[in-house]
């Protein structure tokens, strides 16, 4: 029933927005569409790529660590369990590379799965996702759904903790959807594509900003890789200056 | 008075105006949001570096996107379907509250969740899913709150906004099983509700949400949240809807980044939302999660019309509730006196041109004609003009008294004849001097006791404007 009235619906609407103004060819909008140019992208708060990024989640209400190599970042990962949570306990999604970690490094004992769903246990303290992407632009990381990223880790935690390779960061979104676009080539369409910039928040009751409004409370992002030395103390000083302004 | 004693529909705005000004605190904490809203998106608008630039080419690109709205759409359906959606196209409200009635009543779903949607608030989804026996949550915060306090949204972006944090205690004192517990301030009101629609999300059986754009190229839809709760509508549930307008559509991914610019700087002064998700379909292959089956369905409520007519430019609105933000007139009368689910600059705009001018006449006529809407308006619409070719249609159709339309008449003959115009002024200006020349004012005024009744009329001092200006002028010839 639903599908003779659908049809009968789409063809109506398109039939009408065809009238109103569809002649041109596919061709014809996509040379239009091209001579429309590149979208300005806004500017970096630091010209080196980590420090930008650094100081973007930071902005985001994130907290950051940089971590040389993975044992040292096994380690970045204990230290922030142990001092939030008291435990060596971790969710972390079926992702090959997070199963690779050295994660006896840091006597960190990591559940691979989906975080806690059933309401009546109390909630998973905290989980670990490895980014596919870092946006110096928005402080953001980039996740595709799937077994390696359950939704439940992103979301139904009470701290999300991710890692990065310094290799994946990228300048602006624009680049990471050429990135994300290059992936789709090779993998397909994922579900769903994650763009996650600070712990879950709003301010929707008397316009004040609260942590953990559905989603983790916190959010910790732990950059791998060939960071340069100053980049993490520069951001915090970047931070500091900027709330003494205010 | 509260929202819901106001008299429901535009027609009543006049008479919402004068109530809602009564309400001492309400203003206040309105007059707060006129100057905090303005302040933090001045404060990232500068941040951005070439705002401008990035503005000029959203419009163009949104209007690229309308003028081949056929083939774009087109397009997308085309993408959609071929993730695996179902895609639906509803002509007006009735067909889209039917279409995800029977959805729902298809999986024999009783629980539903839902993420902030202005589409289904313009279609009134909620009672429509609550009438045939479904239990429908709000999970966006401020959503939340106004669904138990059974109001509706007084701002698009933040809809509890009007609420104190004394009144919204208040509610969950009323609405949860609190015990000893008491609720200090904002912080532990967010667990509170955090903890109630936390079990509503893991036990739900529809997702609902809207979407912030459809992208042709690949069929995905774009969803940007901070709370993350239209996330969790969109995996967690076995089924998930999408309601949303053709209206949303751009034709590459870039193009989205580029409206996702544009729209949080403008609705909450952040870079990006917390959350900025982009959803392809149902789960596929090795996924673990997700929902089994996905709906998109399209709402036209007559935009179709609204794209073949003056009000295009209207199309390209983001929904992002600066122009709110910075209208006299919407910080002054506050959301709820428009009586509809649009208000402010945007809503005066729309409201009319999807209910019709009939209803809807006095919102055009609610604003002073400032600009401020659309120097911020990050889609370069200009609803200035929009709402001045509104109220010039309603002069048409005759909508407006009789008195005003004759008296509107009366001066623009006049204005049209100005030498008569400059000897009636040299003539009546002075003489209004010389009657109110002992008070230097007048308490009541023939044909201006609209403004008599609120405060005095000062009276005319030396002579007129124009005849000043003319003998400064003979002056300087003089000297040169």
């Amino acid at each position: 029933m639903i599908t003779k009235t659908q049809d009968s619906a789409q063809s109506d609407l398109l039939g009408k927005l065809r009238r109103v103004g569809g002649n041109a060819s596919a061709e014809q909008i996509g040379a239009e569409l091209n001579r429309l140019g590149q979208t300005p992208v806004p500017l970096l708060p630091a010209q080196e790529l980590c420090e930008a990024f650094l100081i973007n989640v930071l902005k985001n209400q994130g907290t950051v660590a940089c971590a040389p190599d993975r044992s040292e970042a096994v380690k970045c990962v204990a230290k922030y369990l142990h001092e939030r949570f008291h435990t060596r306990k971790i969710v972390a999604g079926n992702d090959p590379r997070l199963a690779a970690m050295p994660w006896r490094d840091g006597g960190v004992l990591p559940r691979f799965g989906a975080a806690e769903q059933e309401f009546s246990s109390p909630p998973t303290p905290a989980s670990l996702s490895y980014a596919r992407l870092g946006v110096a632009e928005t402080g953001s990381i980039v996740t595709f759904t799937g077994k390696s990223n359950p939704a439940a880790n992103n979301l139904l935690v009470e701290d999300h903790l991710v890692l990065l390779d310094v290799a994946d960061l990228v300048a602006n979104l624009d680049d990471a959807w050429q990135r994300i676009n290059a992936a789709m080539e090779e993998e397909g369409r994922p579900r769903g594509i994650n763009f996650i910039s600070g712990p879950s928040s709003t301010g929707d009751i008397d316009a004040q900003l609260v942590m953990g409004a559905h989603g983790p409370r916190a959010w910790h992002v732990i950059l791998m890789g060939d960071v340069p030395d100053e980049a993490l103390d520069n951001a915090r000083s970047f931070i500091e200056q900027r709330l003494n302004q205010l | 008075m509260s929202s819901t004693d106001q008299a429901k529909g535009s027609r009543a705005f006049y008479s919402n105006v004068r109530s809602s000004l009564q309400e001492t605190e309400k203003v206040n904490r309105r007059d707060m949001l006129g100057l905090f809203m303005p302040m933090i998106r001045d404060a990232a608008v500068n941040e951005f570096g070439g705002f401008e630039e990035l503005r000029r080419h959203v419009k163009n690109i949104k209007q690229h996107s309308l003028d081949n709205l056929y083939h774009y759409l087109s397009q997308f359906v085309e993408e959609a379907k071929s993730n695996g959606n179902h895609v639906h196209f509803a002509q007006d409200s009735s067909e889209m509250n039917s279409i995800v009635l029977d959805i729902c009543q298809q999986h024999d779903a009783r629980r539903v969740i839902k993420g902030k949607s202005m589409v289904t608030e313009e279609t009134h989804l909620l009672p429509h899913l609550q009438s045939a026996g479904l239990e429908v949550v709000e999970t966006d915060l401020g959503e939340y709150i106004i669904q138990q306090a059974g109001e509706s949204p007084s701002h698009i972006v933040g809809p509890a906004l009007h609420k104190s944090v004394d009144e919204i205690r208040e509610l969950f004192m009323r609405k949860h099983q609190l015990g000893e517990r008491e609720l200090e301030g904002p912080a532990e009101m967010v667990a509170e509700a955090r903890t109630v629609l936390r079990e509503h999300f893991l036990k739900a059986d529809v997702g609902i949400i809207g979407s912030n754009a459809l992208i042709a190229e690949s069929g995905y839809s774009m969803l940007v949240t901070n709370e993350g709760n239209g996330d969790l509508c969109a995996n967690l549930p076995k089924v998930l809807i999408i309601c949303t307008t053709m209206d949303r559509v751009v034709p590459r991914a870039n193009d989205a980044m580029a409206l996702l610019r544009l729209l949080v700087r403008s609705a909450t002064g952040q870079p990006v939302t917390c959350y900025t998700s982009f959803y392809s379909g149902p789960r596929q292959g090795e996924d673990t999660d997700g929902p089994i089956e996905t709906h998109i369905v399209l709402l036209d409520n007559k935009r179709s019309d609204i794209l073949d007519s003056d009000y295009r430019e209207m199309l390209q609105c983001i929904r992002c509730a600066a122009c709110l933000n910075h209208c006299p007139i919407y910080i002054g009368a506050g959301g709820h006196a428009y009586g509809s689910v649009y208000m402010g600059p945007m809503g005066s705009v729309l409201t009319p041109l999807l209910t019709s001018l009939e209803e809807s006449n006095a919102l055009p006529n609610a604003c002073t004609a400032c600009g401020r809407c659309a120097e911020v308006c990050p889609a370069s619409i200009p609803l200035p003009d929009l709402l001045r070719d509104l109220r010039h249609d309603e002069t048409r159709a005759k909508l407006s008294p009789t008195r005003w339309r004759v008296g509107m008449k009366i001066h623009a003959w006049l204005l049209s004849h100005p030498w008569l115009y400059h000897k009636l002024t040299a003539l009546g200006i002075p003489a209004l001097g010389w009657l109110g020349r002992k008070k230097g004012s007048f308490k009541s005024l023939v044909l201006a006791n609209g403004w008599t009744d609120e405060r005095d009329f000062p009276a005319p001092q030396g002579r007129t404007f124009m005849q000043q200006y003319q003998s400064q002028r003979d002056d300087n010839e003089d000297a040169g």
